[in-house]
């Protein structure tokens, strides 16, 4: 028994042009019983980022308070809203510092960064369970589904997506790779920036 | 003192294959990318085969188990032939198959098998078995080291899963060949980007049954003549062909 | 009112004398005033920060003495006051920012890294064991959110925004001469020479390149913002602040 299987879940998130998205399933399941279906994995950081927790359901919670502990002590500190850049950084710090006894969630951010020309560049990141940062181009996945997002995605996305083809490709990708995925289903939700 | 020793004959040498079902058609593919742990072994391992003019079987998993297996399958054929003068139909095939699997249910042939081929009546079929003899007859079906990366590719893609109809409209009941063959390399591709044990090369084979018209056919073939060879051996019945690509080799 | 000698509230312990006041701070105080002049002037495209350095004999190998330091790319500081004292707050900076690094994946901004450097400074005149720290500091940086900005940091931990500001003896003079001199858009050019000339207001002995020194804060093109996107490879920003070698200050001087 995996512990990162405890209680499934998946999330993916994706560039688009001028947008990004994240979605994840809604289960929450205990091993192979199913426990809930409104179990929100996704929980916005700022009005401009969208943080996914796919992992073991405990350190779900604890993380999403721990984040919303440490984004407003940053705001309040710096009197300026977090940027995806640095909270991608803060989410490794804060994986890292439990290198040896981490918390069993592998994080994926979606946001967009306002550029010093004043327009918003999309921004996706993931992270394993101790804080390495991958900042891909395309797309990004974690969780139970993983390997099945990861198929689907690299054949229906593309670049340069408007936000509709966007929400479609994504929703597309999800729930395809969770319909062959035991622990992840039981519902979605879709975020577009 | 006890003493243990350990005897373990089994290894896996990666690679994916899949196979999808037209109307009148068939088209079976595999990689040919043949590893052991992270070694490649040959970038040149076949896994698909000819077994008859209208059957083709895709092998999986341990690739000397899948060697074997095909050599007593195609034996099996030509007993068949010898003692009745003609190929054995599609699923008299894959009952075979059923039941040389089944036969060692205690030391398994350690391998996932895909027939493709024209049954009697025409139609187009992909059979999908276990390592243990479980079959069934399915529109499609990817098997091997990337399946998870592929079949829901695949699910979304042929069987129109998750997809809604545009108002007043249905979803086609079957695929024509240029978009099964755009599926199947957009699949491999995808799978050679993300797995490790998928690459080097493809090969798709596909198979008519003998009333198709292969008008659309010869239009792909003329512009990939030199990566299309036929396989047919008797006139007037089913045609069989393949076609070789490259995958990304790193 | 303190006595002249700080009477029984001026030993070992910042405590309160019963009119309020906390002696300790102002002997700090004292000691800034008595240290070399420094300077800053915000421009509009950049900051100047320069201080005189002073040795007390010709036989004292100058080039030991640093009274401009870099933080991190984005950051330096100058002092008056006690020299050992800064050397303590600039290792306590720069651990700061690196700290801050570690955490955000790019370097405080000026406010912050000030707001830190107050907060050790004011621990200083409430914990025990330890006496306040004998420096005022002028904070100079460059960040995205508020451009460049100079700060001043005083013994007791308080601090300040400022546009231009003088610190240490003749400070009193120095700002006056600011205050006549300074307008909103000079430039960072006009405000390097701007301190130069406060210097030599109360400057004693020779201006050269060995006894003055310059740091200043340059304003990134819209290019180099561009390029400095952390997802682009590990480039490394080019630094914001940097200090001017002693050829930079004899060509200044001579003008």
């Amino acid at each position: 028994m995996s512990i990162m299987e405890y209680n499934g879940g998946s999330v993916v998130a994706m560039v688009g042009k001028g947008c990004v998205a994240i979605a994840s399933d809604l289960r929450l399941g205990n091993q192979a019983l199913g426990i809930s279906s409104n179990f929100q994995k996704i929980f916005p950081i700022t009005d401009h980022i969208y943080l996914g927790l796919p992992g073991l359901a405990t350190d779900v919670t604890t993380l999403k308070e721990q984040f919303r502990y440490r984004v407003n002590m940053y705001t309040i500190k710096e009197e300026r809203e977090i940027e995806p850049e640095a909270f991608a950084h803060l989410v490794s710090s804060t994986l890292y510092e439990r290198r040896f006894g981490p918390f069993f969630i592998e994080p994926v951010m979606a946001g967009l960064t306002k550029k010093p020309s004043g327009e918003y560049k999309p921004f996706i990141a993931a992270s394993d369970l101790i804080g390495c940062l991958n900042f891909a181009k395309d797309f990004v996945v974690a969780g139970t589904a993983s390997s099945k997002l990861f198929g689907v995605a690299e054949g229906l996305w593309e670049p340069g997506l408007e936000p509709e083809d966007l929400f479609e490709t994504i929703s597309q990708t999800l729930l395809n790779a969770v319909d062959r995925d035991a622990y992840s289903g039981w519902g979605a939700v879709v975020h577009v920036m | 003192m006890p003493q243990t020793r350990s005897f373990d004959p089994y290894t896996e040498n990666g690679g994916t294959i899949l196979a999808i079902a037209g109307q009148d058609f068939s088209v079976i593919a595999g990689d040919t990318r043949q590893s052991e742990g992270y070694s490649i072994q040959t970038r040149y391992a076949p896994k698909v085969f000819r077994l008859t003019d209208r059957a083709v079987l895709a092998v999986n998993g341990f690739a000397a188990d899948g060697n074997m297996f095909v050599k007593k399958v195609k034996q099996r054929l030509e007993w068949y032939r010898h003692a009745h003068a003609k190929d054995m139909p599609l699923r008299a095939i894959a009952r075979l198959i059923q039941t040389m699997l089944y036969a060692k249910r205690f030391f398994p042939y350690y391998v996932y098998n895909i027939l493709g081929g024209i049954e009697e009546d025409g139609t187009g079929a992909v059979y999908s078995f276990d390592p243990v003899g479980s079959y069934e007859r399915e529109a499609c079906r990817a098997a091997g080291a990337a399946q998870s990366l592929v079949q829901p590719f695949l699910d979304n893609q042929i069987y129109f899963k998750n997809q809604v109809p545009a108002p007043g409209t249905t979803h086609p009941a079957y695929l024509s060949l240029p978009d099964v063959l755009s599926i199947v390399i957009d699949s491999f591709t995808s799978a050679t980007e993300r797995h490790i044990e998928v690459g080097d090369g493809l090969e798709i084979y596909i198979v008519f049954a003998k009333t198709r018209d292969l008008q659309d056919f010869e239009t792909i073939r003329a512009k990939n003549v030199h990566l299309i060879q036929e396989l047919t051996v008797a006139e007037d019945g089913e045609r069989i062909f393949v076609l070789r690509r490259d995958l990304k080799k790193d | 009112m303190a006595s002249a000698d700080g009477g029984a509230y001026s030993y070992s312990l910042t405590v309160f004398s019963p009119s309020g006041k906390l002696v300790q701070i102002e002997h700090a105080l004292a000691a800034v005033s008595q240290g070399t002049t420094s300077l800053g002037i915000k421009a509009s495209n950049g900051i100047v920060i320069a201080t005189e350095k002073k040795s007390s004999s010709i036989l004292v190998d100058d080039s030991m003495i640093e009274r401009v330091a870099v933080i991190c790319p984005n950051i330096g500081i100058v002092y008056s006051g006690m020299g050992p004292d800064f050397r303590v707050l600039v290792a306590r900076a720069r651990k700061s920012a690196q700290a801050y690094w570690k955490i955000y994946g790019e370097y405080p901004p000026t406010r912050v890294l000030t707001q830190e450097l107050a907060n050790i400074m004011q621990q200083a005149t409430h914990s025990g064991g330890i006496r306040p720290f004998g420096v005022s500091l002028l904070v100079a940086g460059w960040d995205v959110n508020r451009g460049s900005t100079l700060y001043q940091v005083d013994p007791s931990g308080s601090y300040w925004a400022w546009k231009a500001s003088a610190i240490g003896k003749n400070m009193v003079n120095a700002k006056t001469f600011l205050e006549k001199r300074y307008n909103d858009d000079i430039s960072l050019e006009d405000a390097i020479h701007t301190a130069l000339l406060t210097l030599k207001e109360g400057f004693e002995g020779q201006m050269t390149e060995k006894t003055i020194e310059i740091g200043v804060v340059t304003v990134p093109t819209e290019e180099d913002l561009e390029g400095w996107s952390i997802s682009s490879a590990n480039t490394r920003p080019k630094p914001t602040f940097r200090k001017l070698t002693e050829e930079e200050v004899r060509d200044y001087l001579a003008l």
